[in-house]
C-alpha cells in the first residue's frame, strides 16, 4: 500500500517512537529552530516510514486472548478494550499478561486501494 | 515474548525518516545539523552532554545539573522543569553526598533538561533495548560511584588548593581544601558540640569548605588506600536506598561516628535562630575565622549550606566558584532548618530557596501557557484553582521568609476534586459519563498505556465471540514494546 502520493495512517504517532519524535519536534519548534510545516512533513515521512518498515521488516506473529470489554467501530477504525489479556509470541513460550489493553486498529485495505 | 527486534526496527524507521526528511530540511532552509539533533542527542545548550554520556563513572557534575535547571527556566517549559524539579531534589542530596545514583535519574535529567533528541527520548521511555543505547545499563549498586578516589587524589596534593572546580563531567566537584592533617578518630574537641580532628588552618570561609565528611573520607583513604576506599564506598552507597532518603545511615563505623558527631554539632547549632545568624554573620563579616576549632567548624558548615542553594537559584555561570563539598555520610537530619543563605540581611533555608525556584518555574510555565490556553479544557479549570494556590503559596513563602517557620512541602491541596466539580464541559449527556470504558482510557493516553496500534485484516463476530486478525502493529504493554507482522486475537464480550 505504498503507492506514490498516497497518504498513510497517522495511527502510529501514538507509539513510543512516534511520541518521542513528536516530543523532539515540539522542542525544536518551541526553540524556533524549525517551522511547524517542516515538522508536519517529518511526521508524514514518519507515517510512511513506519508503515513500510512494519510491513516489510517485521515477521513476528503473535496471538492474544482476553475478555472484550468495549468495542467501537467508527470511521473504519476499530477500537477494542480488552481485559485480562494474554499475549503469546509465536516461536516463544513466553507470554505477556496485562489487565487491559486498548487496541486501535485501522483498515488495512484503504478505500480505493486496488488490493 | 521477546522484543529484541524492536530496537533494530525502530532504528531503521529513524534512519528512514531522517533520510527522507533531509530534502525537506533543505527546502525549508534549515541547517542539516538540526536534523542530526532531531535524531540524536541535542548538543546545545549542553556541550558537555556528549562527553558526559561517555563518562564511565556516571557522576553528573553540578554544573550540568544547574545548566539543566537554568535552561528549563529559560525555555519556560513547565513540564520538563517539573520533571527536573523532582530530580533536583534527589540529585542535590546525591551531590551533597558526593554520590550520584542510577542511570534512571540520569536519563530523566536528560529529558528534563530537554537535551534529548528522538533516540534518547525513545530510550528514555525504556520500552525496548535500542542499538544506540549505551551498552550496559548499570545496576544501581554499581552505578553508585565511589567518590572518594577523586577526592583522594586531591588529598594527595593538598598543598596547592585546586581552583579549577568547574570541569564539566568531572566526577566530583573539586574542593579547595585547606591544608589538612589526616583525621584521627577518637580525638575529642574541647567543645563537645564539634567534630574532633579539626586541624585546619584558618582560611577565608568561602574557600575553606572542608567538612567532617571529607575528613572521614580522607581518613578512610589513609587507612585503606584508594581502591579499598572505593569499594567500601561502593558498598556503602549500595546499602542505601536509591532515592536518597532523609535518614540514610551509612554502614561504616567510622562514618557513623562522624555522623553522630555531626548530628551533635547540628543539634547544638540548631538550638536557635540567634545562634545561627550569629555564626553566619561571623562567617560573612569576619572572613578570617578564629583559631578555635568550634567556631571554624560551625562557620564552615554554614558556608557549605549557604553555597549550595544559590547555585541552584542562580542557575547560570560561575558555578565553579561556589562548589560546595560533597557530603559523604548521608544527608543531614535537620538540614532544612540548618541550611541557611544570607540574602540581603535575610536568612533563607534551602527549603525556602527551593520553593522560590519552584514558584518561578511554575510562573514561567504558566506564562507560556497563556494561563492555561494550551491545556485541555478540563485541566484549564483546574489550573485556575492552581493559580490561586500558587499565589497563596507565594504569600506563604514571603511570610515565612521573615518567620522561617515550617512550611508545607508536599505540594498544595489536592486539586482533583475541584477539577471534577468544575468540569464545565459536562452537558449532562450519557457520553459524559466518566465511568464508561473507553472514556477512562483517555486519561492513560498521556502516559505509557497498554495499547496496540495496528491495522485489521478481519474482524468477525459470532454471538459474543470475536475473532480478529491484525497486522503490522506496535504493541505497548507493561512498559515494553513489541512489533508484530500478524496478530490474531480471540475474545468474548
Amino acid at each position: 500500500m505504498a503507492a506514490n502520493g498516497q497518504s498513510f495512517y497517522e495511527l502510529y504517532r501514538r507509539s513510543s517512537i512516534g511520541m518521542a519524535l513528536t516530543d523532539t519536534l515540539d522542542d525544536l519548534i518551541s526553540e524556533r529552530r524549525i517551522e511547524p510545516q517542516l515538522a508536519m512533513k517529518i511526521l508524514a515521512n514518519f507515517d510512511r516510514s513506519i508503515t513500510e518498515v512494519l510491513a516489510e521488516k517485521v515477521k513476528a506473529r503473535l496471538t492474544f486472548k482476553g475478555h472484550l470489554d468495549t468495542y467501537r467501530f467508527c470511521d473504519e477504525v476499530w477500537t477494542f478494550l480488552i481485559k485480562d489479556v494474554t499475549f503469546k509470541m509465536e516461536n516463544s513460550s513466553q507470554t505477556v499478561q496485562a489487565d487491559k489493553v486498548k487496541i486501535v486498529s485501522c483498515n488495512s485495505k484503504r478505500p480505493g486501494d486496488p488490493q | 515474548m521477546s522484543n529484541k527486534d524492536v530496537g533494530t526496527v525502530y532504528q531503521q524507521i529513524i534512519q528512514d525518516v531522517v533520510e527522507s526528511s533531509r530534502v525537506d530540511f533543505e527546502e525549508g532552509g534549515v541547517d542539516e545539523h538540526v536534523l542530526e539533533e532531531l535524531k540524536l542527542v541535542s548538543l546545545s545548550p549542553f556541550p558537555h552532554v556528549c562527553c558526559f554520556r561517555r563518562c564511565t563513572d556516571f557522576l553528573i557534575s553540578k554544573k550540568f545539573l544547574i545548566d539543566s535547571l537554568a535552561s528549563a527556566i529559560h525555555s519556560e517549559v513547565l513540564a520538563s522543569a517539573r520533571e527536573l524539579w523532582g530530580d533536583i531534589g534527589s540529585l542535590r542530596c546525591c551531590l551533597r553526598e558526593g554520590q550520584l545514583p542510577l542511570a534512571g535519574v540520569r536519563a530523566r535529567v536528560f529529558a528534563g533538561g530537554r537535551a534529548s533528541g528522538w533516540q534518547s527520548k525513545l530510550s528514555q521511555l525504556g520500552v525496548a533495548t535500542f542499538p544506540w543505547d549505551p551498552k550496559p545499563e548499570p545496576q544501581p549498586a554499581i552505578a553508585n560511584p565511589p567518590t572518594v578516589p577523586s577526592n583522594a587524589g586531591n588529598y594527595q596534593s593538598m598543598g596547592t588548593p585546586p581552583i579549577n572546580q568547574s570541569q564539566p563531567g568531572l566526577s566530583m566537584p573539586q574542593i579547595s581544601n585547606g591544608p589538612r592533617i589526616k583525621a584521627e578518630p577518637g580525638v575529642e574537641s574541647p567543645h563537645n558540640m564539634n567534630q574532633p580532628s579539626t586541624y585546619q588552618q584558618p582560611m577565608p570561609a568561602l574557600q575553606n569548605v572542608s567538612t567532617a565528611q571529607q575528613r572521614a573520607a580522607a581518613h578512610l583513604q589513609q587507612t585503606y588506600g584508594s581502591r579499598a576506599t572505593a569499594s567500601i564506598n561502593a558498598i556503602q552507597s549500595g546499602g542505601q536506598p536509591q532515592h536518597l532518603q532523609q535518614n540514610g545511615q551509612p554502614n561504616m563505623q567510622q562514618m557513623q561516628m562522624q555522623m553522630q558527631q555531626r548530628q551533635a554539632a547540628m543539634q547544638s547549632q540548631g538550638q536557635g535562630m540567634q545562634q545561627r545568624s550569629h555564626v553566619t554573620q561571623e562567617q560573612y563579616n569576619q572572613l578570617m575565622a578564629r583559631n578555635a576549632a568550634s567556631r571554624m567548624q560551625a562557620a564552615q558548615q554554614n558556608g557549605q549550606h549557604a553555597q549550595n542553594p544559590p547555585q541552584v537559584s542562580n542557575g547560570q555561570g560561575q558555578n565553579g566558584q561556589y562548589q560546595g563539598p560533597p557530603q559523604t555520610d548521608g544527608p543531614g537530619d535537620d538540614e532544612e532548618s540548618f541550611g541557611v543563605i544570607q540574602q540581603g540581611g535575610e536568612v533563607m533555608g534551602r527549603v525556602e530557596i527551593d520553593s522560590l525556584i519552584r514558584a518561578q518555574i511554575e510562573r514561567n510555565g504558566r506564562h507560556m501557557e497563556g494561563g492555561g490556553l494550551m491545556l485541555p479544557l478540563r485541566k484549564a479549570s483546574a489550573s485556575q484553582s492552581q493559580r490561586q494556590l500558587e499565589q497563596q503559596r507565594v504569600r506563604q513563602f514571603q511570610a515565612q521568609n521573615r518567620g522561617l517557620g515550617e512550611r508545607q512541602m508536599d505540594g498544595g491541596d489536592d486539586d482533583d476534586v475541584k477539577a471534577e466539580e468544575l468540569d464545565e464541559d459536562a452537558i449532562n449527556s450519557d457520553l459524559d459519563d466518566p465511568d464508561e470504558g473507553l472514556n477512562e482510557e483517555e486519561d492513560e493516553d498521556e502516559g505509557m498505556g497498554h495499547i496496540m496500534l495496528c491495522m485489521y485484516d478481519k474482524v468477525q463476530r459470532v454471538k459474543n465471540k470475536w475473532k480478529c486478525v491484525m497486522k503490522d502493529g506496535v504493541l505497548t504493554v507493561n512498559g515494553r514494546e513489541y512489533v508484530f507482522h500478524k496478530a490474531s486475537g480471540e475474545y468474548e464480550w
